[in-house]
């Protein structure tokens, strides 16, 4: 196989919520939801991100595309730092400033790489200030590319879809506003949008509630479609459909990919789902990735313990398959006070003095096999 | 099997008076639950899972009625002919329940040992403080930790799986002989779902009740049930032993879903998709209520309802040509082992 590009890094991406309380709503804490979190996707696969209620898978997808603002961290699209885009200007120039100037007059050049060395390139080439002005000017089309590019459908095919409009202008109005089709062809392509995900054209009349969940969310992958996206951002896009409905949008999906070379976040709480659709799984516990793997190796050879566990977890639909069970103790706990070192130690059933002082780092323990924890593979 | 049924079902039908027209939610449903095994119902939304626990419980909303000729017999009493009063003795008491959402059981202004003692009070001959002391050895056993505290605090201070174990021991408090557990981990993290699986498992064992287990998830079904329902449409589709029901698949519906649900046992090239959508219990099609989907489908199947043949012993299928999914069976089992 050629060299596959990397369409999307994410470099240590944080986002906290902040906790309000009392007559002057201060902020008393604050939920960690996405605490220091990397990864790359690499155009035309299916990145499966997995883990239970609330570990922040959702939002690692909402932050990718800047429907929340990072705390901090930095996500960069086709060898663009996007980071900046929906910031204030002046608080773009300093996070420039921050994450590239000062870099660039502290340390050596030759170690910069990727898009480090494309912009120290274009730092030496226009100079301090026109840096500045290159990358901050037209910064409204860029958001505006950055949209079109960066599609998302979400879980529940009930609210997501505005009742009160006929689906023509719901899958429509999107690529309209970001000038991806003209409105002289808005009844053709809507039709053949459409008829690409297995709704009647003529349809494109109705509105939502006419249509069933199965159907809506194939309206939802429609309208995402038709801005000809690089990125589709999944977020538990068939948790809500019955089991027969379910296989039929996710086919429909890995049709859709291999058609259009699409790219795919595919957000689940669901294991099994995961390992269909995904080529490469990221898992993640209490706002952190633990374990981020191909799917062969991943499924094969889990290293993470609570990746192990989450494995023996799910119901194996054969009443003949002898499994492991692992029942961990305990509930998971809040993000807002994470447990110390490993945020898994306190249900972790390998656990050892270490783990509740030192946090695991994310390592490279095989090629393209990251794992967060001091003793990987101890849980068998 | 020679053992006598604790429960039967029998020609159930329970419908609903709406302004659309009338909903055919249970349509003629048969089966029984033997003393402690756990019997499976399975089958997507709508296909009348909870409105036959429901009924069984005679909870249904003001709008639905069982209609005459339904039989439901526990422990050799017809439970359509018990007067309310009697009823209510035998909710709660013989036949407990849990739901999916235990925040909609258990009443938020009273604490948990308020509400597991008032179950106690409720069946059983003790004194209140008898029952507290029994209320904290409940919530032990269902695995609470400091049970002596948690017994004082109220439904909303404990997390997901910490509520659906109060509501289980609540449940159990009675020693009922059969328990109605409809979705009771749908709603909960698959670490936490393994937990109350395991631990009901363990009071079946200890408690020797027979437990209904209803879920739209076939491998909670599989690793659980003893005996599984397959419901579609109101009706039982296929009734069969656990491992002869994921062998011997003898019904199109249950082979269809059994096929196209993502598993972390066995590579997949691509998984079978059961062409169309649910139908609307308003206008089920005549004939089998599977025919819009089926791929064996003919005329007859579009005229007549079929019934459950009784393939094998124990073995039930509501399909005129059961045979072609034995052959669809082989067939795919031929190309896995070549
Ligand atoms: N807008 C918000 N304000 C405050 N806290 C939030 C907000 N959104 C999410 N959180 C918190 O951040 C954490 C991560 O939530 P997130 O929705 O990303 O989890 P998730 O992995 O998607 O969970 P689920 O599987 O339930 O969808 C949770 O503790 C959640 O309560
Ligand atoms: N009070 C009611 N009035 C009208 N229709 C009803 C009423 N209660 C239930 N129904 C209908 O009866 C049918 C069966 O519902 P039921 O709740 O038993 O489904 P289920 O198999 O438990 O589904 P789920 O998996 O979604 O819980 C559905 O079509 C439902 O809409
Ligand atoms: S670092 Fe320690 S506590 Fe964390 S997963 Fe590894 S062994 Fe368990
Ligand atoms: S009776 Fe006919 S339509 Fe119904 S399941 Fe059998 S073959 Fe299919
Ligand atoms: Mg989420
Ligand atoms: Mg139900």
């Amino acid at each position: 196989m050629s060299e596959k590009r990397v369409l999307v890094k994410v470099d240590n991406l944080v986002k906290y919520f902040p906790i309000r309380a009392g007559v002057f709503k201060r902020i008393v804490a604050w939920v960690r939801a996405v605490d220091d979190v990397s990864f790359e996707i690499y155009e035309g696969e299916t990145v499966g991100l997995v883990g239970e209620s609330g570990c922040g898978k959702t939002t690692v997808g909402m932050t990718l595309l800047r429907l929340y603002e990072p705390t901090s961290g930095r996500i960069i699209v086709d060898n663009e730092d996007t980071t900046f885009y929906f910031m204030p200007k002046f608080k773009a120039k300093k996070y420039l400033q921050k994450t590239y100037i000062e870099k660039f007059k502290k340390e050596d050049p030759s170690s910069f790489t990727g898009i480090d060395k494309k912009y120290y390139d274009l730092y030496k080439e226009l100079g301090e200030s026109g840096f500045y002005n290159k990358l901050l000017s037209e910064l409204n089309e860029k958001k505006s590319e950055f949209r079109k590019t960066m599609q998302i459908v979400f879980q529940d095919p009930y609210s997501s879809l505005n009742p009160r409009i006929r689906i023509k202008t719901i899958v429509s109005e999107g690529p309209v506003l970001h000038k991806v089709i003209k409105k002289s062809e808005v009844i053709d392509k809507v039709k053949a949008a459409l008829e690409e995900v297995g709704i009647h054209g003529d349809h494109m009349y109705r509105f939502p509630h006419q249509f069933s969940g199965g159907q809506r969310q194939r309206i939802g992958i429609a309208r995402s479609l038709l801005m000809n996206p690089k990125l589709i951002v999944a977020d538990e896009a068939v948790a809500a459909l019955d089991v027969s409905i379910r296989s039929q949008v996710i086919n429909l999906m890995l049709d859709l990919q291999k058609k259009h070379n699409l790219t795919y976040l595919f957000i689940s709480h669901d294991l099994s789902v995961i390992k269909y659709m995904s080529d490469r799984v990221i898992v993640m516990y209490l706002g952190k990735i633990v374990e981020n793997a191909s799917k062969k190796e991943l499924f094969d050879e889990p290293l993470h313990p609570y990746t192990r566990a989450l494995m023996s977890a799910i119901p194996v639909p054969n009443p003949d398959y002898k499994k492991k069970r692992i029942i961990l103790k305990g509930d998971v706990p809040s993000p807002v006070n994470p447990p110390s070192g490993c945020r898994f130690h306190p249900r972790c059933p390998v656990a050892k003095e270490i783990c509740s002082k030192e946090e695991p780092q994310l390592r490279e323990v095989k090629p393209g096999h990251f794992v967060a924890c001091h003793f990987p593979g101890s849980l068998k | 099997m020679d053992k006598k049924p604790l429960l039967q079902v029998r020609n159930l039908k329970t419908y609903f008076y709406t302004e659309d027209g009338i909903v055919k939610a249970v349509d003629g449903v048969d089966f029984e639950v033997y003393p402690g095994e756990t019997l499976g119902i399975v089958g997507e939304s709508g296909s009348g899972k909870s409105v036959t626990s429901l009924s069984i419980l005679r909870l249904l909303d003001p709008n639905g009625e069982i209609l005459e000729g339904s039989e439901i017999i526990f422990d050799g009493k017809n439970l359509m002919e018990l007067s309310e009063d009697e009823m209510r003795k035998i909710r709660g008491n013989d036949i407990a329940m849990i739901f999916q959402e235990p925040m909609v059981a258990l009443n938020p202004v009273f604490t948990v040992g308020e509400q597991i003692m008032e179950a106690i009070l409720l069946h059983q001959d003790v004194s209140k403080n008898e029952a507290r002391k029994m209320a904290i050895d409940m919530l032990r056993k269902v695995g609470i930790p400091e049970p002596e505290k948690r017994v004082d605090e109220y439904p909303h201070e404990l997390s997901g799986g910490m509520r659906q174990r109060a509501m289980i021991a609540m449940a159990l408090s009675c020693r009922p002989k059969l328990l109605i557990a409809d979705e009771p981990t749908t709603a909960l993290d698959v670490t936490i779902q393994a937990q109350i699986l395991e631990l009901m498992r363990e009071l079946q064992k200890e408690y020797g009740m027979a437990i209904i287990l209803i879920t739209h998830d076939v491998g909670v079904i599989a690793e659980n049930a003893d005996r599984v329902v397959v419901m579609y449409g109101g009706m039982v589709m296929e009734t069969a032993d656990v491992k002869e029901l994921f062998r011997e698949t003898r019904h199109p519906y249950t082979w269809g879903l059994l096929n196209s649900i993502p598993r972390l046992d066995i590579e997949q090239e691509r998984l079978y998709n059961i062409p169309g959508i649910v139908p609307d219990p308003l206008h089920f099609p005549p004939g089998c209520r599977f025919n819009t989907r089926c791929e064996f489908a003919d005329e007859r199947c579009r005229k007549e309802i079929p019934p459950l043949y009784e393939i094998k012993n124990g073995h039930f299928s509501r399909c005129f040509y059961y045979k072609k999914v034995e052959e669809a069976q082989k067939l795919k089992k031929a190309g896995e082992s070549a």
